[in-house]
């Protein structure tokens, strides 16, 4: 077991509490997103954790649809939930970029920033005046990513997507759940947040090319496609057996053991991947002649469907007599892998999680304290960090404009006249400022 | 229009610079950049590693004389040439030497190959590279612009840091909150079935966030070395990882006070957006906001429907929601996938007031045959030097400059020890022996 001693520096190296304290790894890029639901905008929020500036811009009124997105149609302090978590630290803009103005203030923000996020249909940007083709033109360093279900071309171009079809269409739905039961939809918009957070890869792979070569890139980005990326070896297994990968349930056929079994107060995950762990188990179960059985003596053996099958019945009688808090002991002490199925409720609790800024409290100066699933990844010397949660549509037009774009007051004063800028309207839900705010807080050079 | 109002079509004009099939005439991202990797029967460091080495990175794979571990992960125990499907996909262009960390004489080589990298990726228990003399704290002295990412479920710091359990795949989704949302509620709460419970993702979905969230993080740190010349210390748990991808869990909880139900392939904020027996499979449909929601019941011939379920807030009522589906099913149950596409494409295009969005439940083995990804090489064929032919999926970016590829799918144990050891230290084949004899490679 490690040393206490290497866990004193390596806090005191990661610590979140001295994240303000440190530079930002993205301090000096910006992003412009002009992007709906989740899949384009989860890409610009998880950057600007690393520090980079995202200005999102949205239609003024209305804005973003996933502003109405919330479940059991329920706000939270007037926004949607559905929105919020990837609304983090942007400026929010409302522009009307369908005017000739409007594309004329987002050409200048673009001609002015590193990174182009957009997840309209194919083509649209180009129709608009403000696609790759024109935006190369005025900024050749720019890195354009557009992300959408099936690309750009090809023959699905035609077809709309969700999360769900991106889901359904690359075969991940369908490996996963129970045989019995309908191909599994995940909990979550897996195609959109996977999806983006690839999508922010790639965006840094063109970064570390342009920090070479002062080039910009066009990134096409098709969600399905990047599904079908991480089904592990589905594809190898139906080209060398002929045979289709069906659903499993809660069991890893390709680690044994790997599943999820009910103890006496709850459902608990038991997983062991060498060996070595399988062997720990054993030893936990108090059945130490299993790891020598030649049945299970080697993961290759372990994984033949009769030997598993027995062994997962083993583990599971085990596990009816223990309590999720006994395996857990075990796990800790023995050295394999387990764990129980978090809620978030367990998540709001956990001091482990809270420690690691992965349970974050949002500091929003006009939404107050704000509780989200926070950093990811802990860089020692450019922490990542959440400065506010979200804005109104709109909210940042006048800073903008005049901090980044040099307008004067009386232009800015004009294109709100002349409906090229605008704010958020009171309904739907989910636009405009929380209730009782007193028209200034939060507002920058009000 | 004159002629020099109509530019080339947009797809056509981007094809012609993202094409794929070109990607092999053009340059790499990364291939000034220098990798090591020796993650130990842990996908999440192979995953990130595929990244860099597809993006044009030297990746060099370090593994135990023996191999590594994961290279048995296989389904049904399936080995192609001694080796297992999961790891023979994930061997993306990377060299492959073996080195024995337990020797002094391996800690000493892997001292001067981690001095000369500029990123390193290790899954080992937290403090188990420290205590052998290569961890960060060691290595820093002699590369600060190192960039070291060490992958563990319960990280490098925090109360659970030091519990002892092994990071599998499994226990990273379940832990990163994301089962407990995932999978079919019972239909009798009091009499549920085995199958009605909590449940993954079918894929090493845990690993792969863990792996992805690496390697932002990583190339992150590569843009900030750029400018200060300084390396660091990143700390990934493939749970948190994942975790980030949660849709509301903690906010619902902070305003609420209650978790997000498990409801099946329901969404709590949408509905209808779910999947639907039919004819001759399973067929995605939707229709959510009041206009498309219209346009649904339009295309069922179902404007009871609507009349029935008004507002959203109708429609996002559990009981409800199981209502509709059971009225919608009728409909998709007396229509093949086909006609019901069919059906709601023609609506969409003649109609068009709101679109409905339809979607097929595609068996994996109907994804690969379909032709749309192999225009597209999201599938490729390839020949590998070794493993010969086989079915690789590309990354989803199709990158005008820098587009990635994948030059080899995966090498044996040990496979490059001659040219990697010759390369990097000077090895010819009288230090490759003696090195062999002392079992530190």
């Amino acid at each position: 077991m490690a040393n206490e001693e290497y866990f004193k520096w390596a806090e005191s190296l990661l610590d979140p509490a001295k994240t303000w304290e440190k530079p930002e790894a993205l301090a000096d890029i910006k992003i412009v997103e002009l992007a709906t639901l989740i899949l384009g905008p989860s890409l610009p929020a998880y950057l600007s954790e690393l520090g980079a500036t995202v200005f999102k811009v949205e239609l003024p009124g209305a804005g973003d649809t996933m502003r109405s997105l919330t479940p059991f149609a329920k706000f939270f302090r007037g926004c949607a939930l559905g929105w919020l978590k990837e609304a983090r630290n942007k400026y929010h803009l409302a522009i009307d970029v369908r005017v000739a103005e409007g594309k004329e203030i987002f050409s200048e923000l673009v001609k002015r920033s590193d990174v182009v996020v957009e997840n309209l249909r194919a083509g649209t940007m180009d129709r608009w005046g403000i696609g790759y083709r024109q935006l190369k033109e005025i900024n050749p360093g720019i890195i354009y990513i557009a992300l959408n279900g099936f690309g750009q071309w090809g023959p699905y171009l035609e077809r709309p997507s969700y999360d769900a079809i991106a889901q359904s269409e690359s075969g991940m739905a369908w490996i996963s759940g129970f045989p019995d039961k309908l191909p599994m939809k995940s909990g979550i918009w897996l195609a959109d947040y996977f999806g983006g957070l690839m999508g922010a890869a790639g965006v840094l792979g063109a970064l570390a090319y342009r920090d070479r070569t002062g080039k910009g890139q066009y990134i096409e980005y098709s969600q399905a496609e990047n599904l079908m990326l991480v089904m592990d070896w589905t594809w190898l297994y139906q080209h060398f057996t002929g045979k289709g990968r069906g659903r499993y349930g809660n069991r890893d056929v390709s680690i044994c053991p790997s599943d999820i079994f009910p103890c006496k107060d709850q459902l608990v995950a038991i997983a062991a991947a060498t060996d070595q762990q399988f062997k720990a188990l054993c030893q936990a179960m108090n059945q130490p002649q299993l790891a020598a059985d030649p049945r299970y003596a080697t993961h290759v053996a372990r994984l033949q469907e009769d030997n598993a099958v027995a062994l997962l019945g083993i583990i599971r009688t085990w596990a009816a007599q223990k309590t999720f808090a006994e395996v857990d002991a075990l796990a800790c002490q023995y050295g394999f892998a387990a764990d129980k199925l978090a809620t978030g409720k367990d998540h709001f609790s956990d001091q482990h999680l809270i420690k690691r800024n992965f349970t974050y409290t949002v500091n929003d100066p006009m939404y107050g304290e704000i509780i989200e699933e926070g950093i990811a990844p802990k860089l020692s010397e450019t922490p990542g960090r959440i400065k506010w949660a979200g804005k109104p549509v709109g909210f940042d037009n006048e800073y903008v404009l005049k901090r980044f774009l040099g307008m004067r007051t009386d232009r800015i004063q004009g294109l709100k006249e002349r409906n090229v800028i605008g704010k958020w309207v009171d309904q739907p839900p989910g636009r405009r400022p929380p209730e009782g705010w007193d028209g200034k807080t939060g507002l920058i050079l009000a | 229009m004159s002629s020099h109002d109509t530019p080339v079509k947009w797809g056509d004009w981007i094809k012609e610079l993202d094409d794929p099939a070109k990607a092999r005439t053009k340059p790499e991202a990364l291939d000034h950049i220098s990798v090591l990797d020796c993650s130990y029967a842990n996908m999440a460091g192979c995953f990130a590693t595929s990244i860099f080495a597809e993006l044009g990175a030297e990746v060099i794979r370090i593994e135990p004389p023996e191999g590594d571990p994961a290279r048995s992960f296989s389904p049904f125990g399936y080995m192609h040439m001694d080796t297992g499907l999961g790891y023979l996909n994930e061997g993306r262009n990377k060299y492959h030497v073996t080195l024995n960390l337990k020797s002094a004489e391996g800690r000493k080589t892997f001292s001067v190959l981690a001095g000369k990298a500029d990123i390193l990726v290790e899954t080992g228990m937290p403090g188990a590279m420290d205590e052998m003399g290569i961890g960060y704290r060691q290595l820093r002295e002699l590369n600060p612009g190192l960039i070291y990412c060490a992958i563990y479920t319960y990280g490098q710091f925090g109360p659970k840091a030091g519990c002892g359990k092994a990071d599998v795949d499994l226990v990273n989704q379940v832990y990163s909150g994301i089962t407990s949302v995932s999978g079919e509620r019972p239909d009798d709460p009091d009499h549920p079935t085995p199958s009605e419970v909590p449940t993954k993702q079918g894929n090493w979905m845990g690993w792969y966030a863990g792996g992805a969230w690496t390697a932002v993080a990583a190339m992150a740190a590569l843009h900030y070395r750029t400018k200060s010349g300084k390396g660091q210390f990143i700390d990934i748990s493939p749970a948190e990882a994942f975790g980030r991808c949660i849709n509301y869990g903690l906010t619902y909880y902070q305003g609420f006070q209650d978790v997000i139900p498990r409801v099946g392939n329901y969404d709590v904020g949408v509905f209808p957006y779910t999947y639907f027996k039919c004819k001759d499979g399973f067929a995605f449909l939707s229709g959510f906001s009041d206009i498309n929601w219209k346009a649904l019941c339009t295309i069922l011939g179902r404007p009871d429907l609507r009349d029935q379920y008004p507002t959203i807030f109708d429609r996002l009522n559990l009981d409800n929601m199981k209502q509709m589906y059971k009225e919608i099913e009728k409909w998709t149950m007396a229509h093949t996938y086909d006609e019901i596409y069919d059906a709601v494409m023609d609506y969409n295009k003649n109609v068009g007031q709101g679109v409905v969005v339809p979607g097929k439940i595609s068996d994996p083995m109907d994804t690969m045959k379909a032709e749309n990804w192999w225009v597209r090489q999201s599938f490729e064929k390839i020949c590998d030097p070794h493993y010969k032919e086989m079915v690789i999926t590309n990354h989803a970016w199709k990158m005008t400059e820098t587009p990635p590829r994948v030059k080899w799918a995966c090498r044996p144990v040990g496979a490059d020890n001659d040219y990697i050891y010759n390369r990097k230290l000077g090895w010819g084949k009288v230090q490759i022996q003696t090195m062999k004899d002392q079992g530190v490679i």
